[in-house]
């Protein structure tokens, strides 16, 4: 065994270990008093209330609506972004008009603007479509837009003396190189795209599961407060991955030739 | 062949215009090499980007074939200083770029764009993408990219300074191989003296800003060397570069005249 791979065996142990030591920890602490239950709850309270909310069939259906608005609002966000990002460049008057406008609206903390979604589309899903969308847009226009910006003008002169036209420039150079801002206003935005689902489910909701949290919350039922964080939790994590395993095909090229 | 006829350039500063280049006239016969060196920030870049079209006289114009340049003019092609190579474009897409602008089909462009590395060496590295090629084989790469679209002038920028002293040699020699070869006219701006000497039928020195024609040098010797490398050896060689180093009239004085 050398010393890379004994590393990794030791990262993975620790790992376990760490997650074993919580586990067993509060279930042990909360089944013998010595961690409050209204705080606290164990792995076993929390996997009752799976169950029980799983028989209710609420679980399934609250994950689903979140699951959907944050999705929805990563493409959705994402294309716009993208799209403003890489044309408002291209028109140097309305971006310089646009621009300091933009920059305000980026700067209102999204919580702030929630209620505003919510009285324009409603208390359903489209109200916290529409949040998550906005804060997306943000994420992924500022890097795209900063690279358009800084555009490499070597490339630029290259193509038009090879006589490239303006759209042949966009397509050839303006787009590919910012691929690479794209890949970085995935990994922010997806992080937003699910706060801003949450965020507009917690100002008003029938469903969801920040809805759930909520109103576990309101109830006292701590196992279902857990529960949700939980789930909101490994989402997130699911997410991230996805989008670490996809950015990279947009930036191919930087790592070809390194092995 | 390409004509320079009464030019000025000027730009408007801060204050007032800036102007670089005050009546410069020359031409470049067909099948003839010429080198332009200046002290730095001259304009002698300038000059080029007057003749590529991507900027345009203040007064005179350029001429190509007798014709003036208007815009962009497929019969000029550009070795630029920095790497204009796309990174995110494997060598061969790079080499077949100009043909792809230029609308010519897949197939056509593609044989086109193999047998030319095939011919500068660059066999075997058609799917790298530039990143994993050495400063020589990029430049090599550019320099098929630009003569995939058979210009009839190459336009040269500082285009070796970049490249290790050895390097630099094997590509100038490569270089004026291919042009005497296809009896190409051929403009390259340099800074480097023996450069100029090793590499040109006619030597164009530029004063400093703004820039008149100094002086013009026949070289009536590189023309007949078998190789670029043989030049700075020929006994004419240290008049040369003494003649042209006291019309570039670059004082040195530096450390220690002080004292």
């Amino acid at each position: 065994m050398n010393a890379g791979t004994l590393h990794t065996v030791l990262v993975n142990l620790g790992r376990a270990a760490v997650l074993l030591v919580i586990l067993v920890g509060t279930e042990l602490g909360v089944r013998y008093g010595v961690m409050s239950q209204l705080f606290f709850s164990s792995p076993s309270e929390i996997f009752e209330a799976l169950r029980t909310q799983l028989g209710q069939g609420t679980f399934l259906p609250n994950v689903g609506i979140t699951v959907f608005e944050t999705l929805l609002g990563l493409v959705a966000g994402s294309l716009a972004g993208m799209a403003v990002g890489l044309l408002l460049p291209q028109m140097r008057i309305l971006s310089h008009v646009f621009e300091p406008f933009l920059m305000v609206l980026n700067g209102i903390p999204v919580i702030v603007i929630a209620p505003l979604f919510i009285l324009w589309l409603g208390l359903g899903i489209l109200s916290k479509i529409g949040i998550s969308v906005y804060i997306v847009f943000f994420a992924m226009f500022i890097p795209v837009y900063t690279a358009s910006l800084r555009l490499e003008t070597t490339f630029v002169d290259a193509l038009r003396v090879m006589g490239a036209s303006r759209s042949q420039i966009f397509w050839k150079v303006v787009v590919p190189s910012s691929l690479a801002s794209v890949y970085t206003g995935l990994k922010i935005g997806s992080g937003l795209a699910l706060i801003g689902a949450v965020i507009g489910e917690f100002v008003a909701s029938r469903s969801g599961l920040g809805h759930m949290i909520l109103y576990a919350s309101g109830t006292l039922d701590t196992p279902g407060l857990y529960l949700g964080i939980i789930t909101l939790a490994v989402f997130a994590a699911v997410l991230s991955f996805a989008i670490d395993a996809i950015g990279p095909l947009l930036v191919r090229w930087r790592f070809a030739d390194e092995k | 062949m390409l004509d320079f006829r009464s030019i000025r350039f000027s730009f408007p500063g801060r204050r007032e215009q800036v102007e670089v280049l005050r009546d410069v006239t020359f031409s470049c016969r067909e099948d003839e090499i010429v080198a332009v060196v200046g002290p730095s920030g001259c304009g002698k870049s300038t000059l080029l980007s007057l003749a590529t079209g991507l900027r345009t006289p203040t007064a005179g114009e350029v001429l190509v074939g007798g014709q003036a340049v208007h815009g962009q003019d497929s019969r000029l092609g550009m070795l630029f200083q920095q790497t204009t190579l796309l990174p995110w474009r494997s060598v061969v897409e790079n080499v077949e770029l100009g043909l792809e602008i230029r609308g010519e089909p897949r197939g056509a462009r593609r044989s086109k764009a193999l047998a030319l590395m095939k011919q500068y060496g660059l066999a075997g590295f058609e799917r790298k993408y530039p990143h994993a090629l050495s400063g020589g084989m990029q430049k090599r790469a550019a320099l098929a990219q630009t003569l995939a679209m058979e210009p009839k002038v190459l336009l040269l920028d500082e285009p070796f300074a970049a490249l290790d002293a050895q390097t630099r040699v094997v590509i100038q020699n490569d270089v004026v191989k291919i042009c005497r070869a296809g009896k190409r006219t051929m403009l390259i701006v340099t800074h480097d003296i023996a450069e100029a000497i090793s590499m040109a039928d006619r030597v164009v020195v530029l004063s400093r800003r703004p820039a008149t024609i100094k002086e013009i040098f026949e070289i009536p010797f590189s023309r007949g060397a078998v190789s670029v490398a043989d030049v700075p050896s020929m006994t004419e060689f240290a008049t040369y570069f003494k003649r042209i180093w006291d019309a570039l009239d670059i004082s040195i004085t530096g450390m220690g005249a002080a004292a």
